[in-house]
């Protein structure tokens, strides 16, 4: 490795973040993305108002996949599938993996509720069938099914209790939102974040090799380093 | 600053670089038939490729020999001279020695054309696809053929080529070059060498103190976006063994030496230019054309120090594929056996993966494997290749032609693996370093604490991300979006973050940056908004009234400079009224001439003329002309309220033009006014604005043909100036937060990529991939 650090002055740096080509077109439309994806279907709807912009998406899709958003959090499966296919008839029928997860995620709220038989029944019905059809579901199936064996247990191993945990309804939601992103050829992820990951990855490669100003991201201030 | 979108037109560069464009230039040129007959034809192809050979009779032509000789054998200061120096070090190696006579099929040949004193028309053989195209677009260029020399004309003929595809994926592409760029870059070309060059790149930027920064400093700061790399795209006449012959063009190399006996002994070469890590990949193939069963060619990569020899693999700093053995080879490590000996007529490729400082091996367009680890991370390496055997010979291909190998696929799959790997990326809590002024609960709690901390989880970068969008929409006025946007982050927020420090009131913006109360702030936005829209719909009075009650000092703020580009652009808009008009008039001159003509009336013919013209000449004078203003326009006035002319304009063209002729005298007595005002100031800046506004009255359609004083686009950025002039004055920053943090990450990558870390180049700036 070359370690010679070598110093980029606080002047030397702003001057190049002056000459950065980005435009406030650029900017807004990294906004729209972020409110689009994350669901904020007022503010959208202002901001391409405000922004004068097109509108990637229309608002009533923001609209849905945020309802089923919720329904996943509040754990109502059954308003959230509905709602899926009602948005695209399609979606279930050609994601298996996501058909999978939404069944898996209803099973989980029935033993969340203590509803075991129900839960047994729906197993038998509708998962198991899945896990033959999918060999890919079954190992997954398996850890679901413990779910059965630990109920009474008090403290169940960390990989058996987290289906259990708030985390896994988000998970559901997250992978639900995404499909359905991706079905409406809209980018799934958000590109806000993919620029904040861009961020730490060049700082810490960057900080190897030279020395910089920092960025404190949320204000827009810099720090030099300590280092003189 | 966001006052200067024309910025973004910069970004797509990908082929139509000035650089790239002038190289095709050239190579346009000599694509057609200028050259005289026997000068410089493409024999028939030697092999079964079915490339034509560039000619490697152009050396025999005496003129150009000496031509390039005088030029001497100094250092590769400039594409031309590199090339130059090709064909006489080249005539200098003995060409008719005996060994030559392995090599006796092209010898022949070549000769063979050189007698022929006809030869068919050059486009019929142009050596590639991509040159006859790129000669279609540069036709423009041909004015400037008589100028060019012909010796720099069949140099250009053998070296310059568009950049190789592949490349384009690199985000630096801009500074890759197959010549470096004639005519810019002055300073760049005083550069010695490719190696100070190199070395000056990375060291661009990086100042050693502080005061270097200083302005007097600067102009030594390279202007990055200018860099130009050169990549490697022949053997170098300088950096070989000497039984090494190598063709003019430089892609064929022959060993015309004594056999080798032994591992001991070869020789070996290099390109005249390392390879700039800007590519983030890079490839070349290697068309065996002649080999002995069983001697060593190795073909790979080598760093500055390795003898010549020697062959690749086997000095320190050298990383080679042996062709005898079907080996990988590096001192720094055992070999990799491939199995795959290769042997004539084989293509051989070798690729540099800086994202992994791997290097990967192709035969016959199929992937072998990556292989050594480490390379060219240090130092920069050269394509390299060696021979043992007299009267083996290799063909080269650094993209002149297309590849074997799809690289560009192996390219796009590697940037993949790239991004993926940043997704993967934690986000660090030392993003939010030093955050001074804790404007939000939910943010200090996550900045309190700092160090060894774990990675931000999903909630708190979500929140990082809401404050983002939140103070930039706070930023530049967004003020109802911002007030939908709080209110939904709130009612979706989970409710374990503790959000006491806000108030209750759901519609309260609440500003960042220690900004004061939740309800003034909302007003500031209301009111900032409000200002950027008047000037946006050209209301630029009204905006100036509203300043001058809520933001007096932005209008006092550097000299008036913000009231002054107002004022400039309040003077705009009056001339803009009066082209408007004008063109009301003109249309309605056009309907009562339709009407006339309909209704069969033959218009008086001294009118016909002067309504054929969009107006009349006196008002077009009062326009353009150095008249005194004050008088003119009310004498004018009187002149067409009286006169007999008068009586030929209908009622409604009468009052249109009453009402132009208003609109002009205030648009003169303002601009009068305003002069008088600004006589004073004498920055540069300003003066060429006032300058430049003036200007429009010349043009009849100042919306069109003074878009960038006038357009709309004008207005918006005018606006933006305003804004960030307000928010300068209460001491906030300039930029919203997320537009230093987008301009903080293209930079770091950029520099990055300009340090050698290849993965760098291979990622893009998010907005790049939306629409």
């Amino acid at each position: 490795m070359p370690p010679p650090q070598q110093r980029i002055s606080k002047d030397a740096w702003e001057r190049r973040l002056h000459d950065v080509p980005v435009t406030k077109a650029d900017l807004n439309r990294l906004i729209m993305d972020y409110l689009v994806i994350e669901g904020y279907k007022s503010a959208a709807e202002e901001f391409s108002q405000e922004a004068n912009l097109t509108p990637p998406v229309d608002f009533e899709s923001i609209e849905s996949r945020m309802d089923i958003r919720e329904a996943l959090q509040r754990g109502d499966v059954e308003h959230a599938i509905n709602r899926v296919n009602e948005l695209n008839p399609d979606l279930l029928d050609l994601n298996h993996a996501l058909h999978f997860k939404l069944l898996q995620q209803k099973f989980i709220e029935f033993i969340q509720q203590k509803r075991i038989p129900e839960a047994l029944q729906f197993a038998q019905e509708e998962l198991a069938r899945r896990g033959e059809e999918s060999p890919e579901f079954l190992s997954e199936l398996e850890r679901t099914m413990a779910l059965l064996a630990f109920d009474a247990t008090p403290n169940p191993p960390p990989a058996i209790a987290e289906l259990l945990s708030p985390a896994q309804r988000m998970k559901t939601a997250g992978e639900v939102n995404a499909a359905i992103l991706e079905s409406l050829s809209q980018g799934k992820e958000v590109k806000l974040m993919g620029l904040l990951k861009l961020l730490c990855w060049g700082e810490t490669l960057l900080e190897e090799r030279a020395e910089f100003p920092k960025l404190n991201v949320l204000d827009g201030t810099f720090s030099e380093s300590s280092r003189s | 600053m966001n006052t200067r979108p024309s910025r973004s037109s910069s970004i797509p560069i990908p082929r139509s670089a000035s650089a790239s464009s002038s190289a095709r230039n050239l190579e346009s040129l000599i694509s057609i038939p200028l050259i005289p007959p026997g000068r410089g034809q493409p024999r028939s192809p030697s092999t079964t490729r079915p490339i034509p050979e560039p000619r490697r009779v152009s050396v025999a032509d005496g003129s150009r020999t000496a031509a390039s000789t005088s030029h001497g054998h100094g250092p590769p200061t400039s594409p031309i001279r590199s090339s130059a120096r090709s064909p006489s070090v080249v005539s200098s190696v003995p060409r008719r020695s005996p060994s030559n006579t392995r090599f006796e099929p092209r010898v022949v040949r070549s000769t063979a054309t050189d007698g022929e004193g006809e030869c068919p028309p050059q486009s019929s053989t142009s050596p590639t696809v991509t040159r006859r195209a790129s000669l279609a677009s540069v036709r423009a260029a041909a004015s400037q053929r008589p100028v060019i020399p012909h010796h720099v004309v069949a140099r250009a003929q053998t070296t310059s080529f568009p950049r190789p595809s592949y490349l384009d994926n690199s985000s630096l592409r801009h500074m890759l070059h197959t010549e470096i760029p004639i005519a810019p870059i002055p300073s760049r070309r005083a550069d010695p060498t490719a190696s100070a060059r190199n070395q000056a790149y990375a060291n661009a930027m990086i100042v050693e103190n502080e005061d270097d920064g200083s302005p007097a400093a600067s102009p030594s700061i390279m202007p990055p976006l200018k860099t130009s790399f050169k990549l490697p795209t022949r053997w170098s006449d300088q950096d070989r063994h000497p039984s090494l012959n190598v063709s003019p063009e430089g892609r064929e190399l022959m060993h015309q030496g004594q056999t080798a006996s032994g591992d001991k002994d070869a020789a070996s070469a290099r390109t005249t230019h390392p390879i700039p890590p800007a590519c983030g990949i890079f490839y070349y193939e290697v068309d065996i054309l002649g080999k002995e069963q069983k001697s060593k060619i190795s073909i790979g990569f080598s760093g500055k120090t390795a003898r010549f020899a020697k062959l690749p693999g086997q000095e320190p700093h050298s990383w080679a594929y042996y062709g005898d053995d079907g080996t990988a080879l590096s001192p720094d490590r055992t070999g990799i056996p491939f199995r795959q000996p290769f042997g004539t007529s084989d293509i051989i490729g070798c690729g540099i993966d800086f994202t992994t400082y791997k290097v990967f091996f192709t035969r016959n367009g199929v992937l072998i494997g990556q292989v050594f680890d480490n390379v060219g991370k240090d130092m920069p390496i050269f394509p390299s290749i060696g021979f043992q055997q007299s009267g083996d010979s290799v063909r080269t291909n650094f993209g002149q032609e297309p590849f074997k190998f799809d690289i560009e696929y192996h390219v796009q799959q590697q940037k993949v693996v790239v991004w993926n790997q940043i997704q993967a990326t934690p986000l660090h809590r030392t993003i939010l370093r030093g955050h001074p002024k804790t404007g939000l609960g939910s943010i200090a709690s996550i900045t309190n604490d700092m160090g060894d901390q774990p990675p931000l989880n999903e909630d708190e970068s979500k929140t990082a991300i809401d404050q983002l969008v939140l103070s930039y929409l706070v930023h530049h006025g967004y003020a109802k979006t911002a007030r939908s946007f709080e209110k939904q982050c709130h009612s979706l927020e989970i409710k374990d973050i503790e959000t006491s420090t806000l108030d209750g009131d759901d519609d309260d913006v609440d500003m960042t940056n220690g900004a004061s109360k939740a309800d003034g702030a909302d007003v500031d936005i209301e009111t900032r908004k409000t200002i950027v829209n008047l000037v946006i719909a050209g209301k630029i009075d009204d905006a100036i009234d509203t300043l001058r009650i809520c933001y007096a000092p932005v209008l006092e703020a550097d000299k008036q400079l913000i009231w002054f580009k107002l004022r400039f652009r309040k003077f705009v808009e009056l001339i803009l009224v009066t082209t408007e008009l004008k063109k009301q008039m003109k249309a309605i001159r056009e309907k009562e001439k339709q009407q006339r003509k309909m209704s069969l009336v033959p218009p008086l013919p001294t009118h016909n003329h002067w309504m054929e013209d969009d107006m009349g000449m006196d008002i077009d004078e009062d326009v353009v002309g150095p008249i005194p203003m004050s008088n003119r326009p009310s004498s004018n006035r009187s002149d067409s309220s009286g006169s007999g002319r008068e009586k030929n304009l209908s009622p409604e063209l009468q009052e249109v033009n009453l009402r132009y002729e208003d609109a002009l005298t205030m648009a003169i007595t303002y601009g009068q006014s305003l002069s008088n005002d600004f006589h004073s100031d004498s920055r540069p800046e300003l003066q060429q604005l006032f300058k430049r506004t003036f200007g429009i009255v010349a043009w009849e359609d100042p919306l069109e043909e003074m878009a960038d004083i006038a357009g709309h686009h004008s207005r918006v950025a005018l606006a933006n100036e305003v804004n960030q002039a307000i928010l300068k004055s209460q001491g906030r920053p300039a930029r919203p937060p997320l537009e230093t943090l987008y301009r903080h990450a293209a930079t770091s990558i950029t520099q990055l990529g300009l340090m050698g870390v290849g993965s760098a180049v291979f990622t893009e700036m998010p907005h790049e991939s939306i629409h």
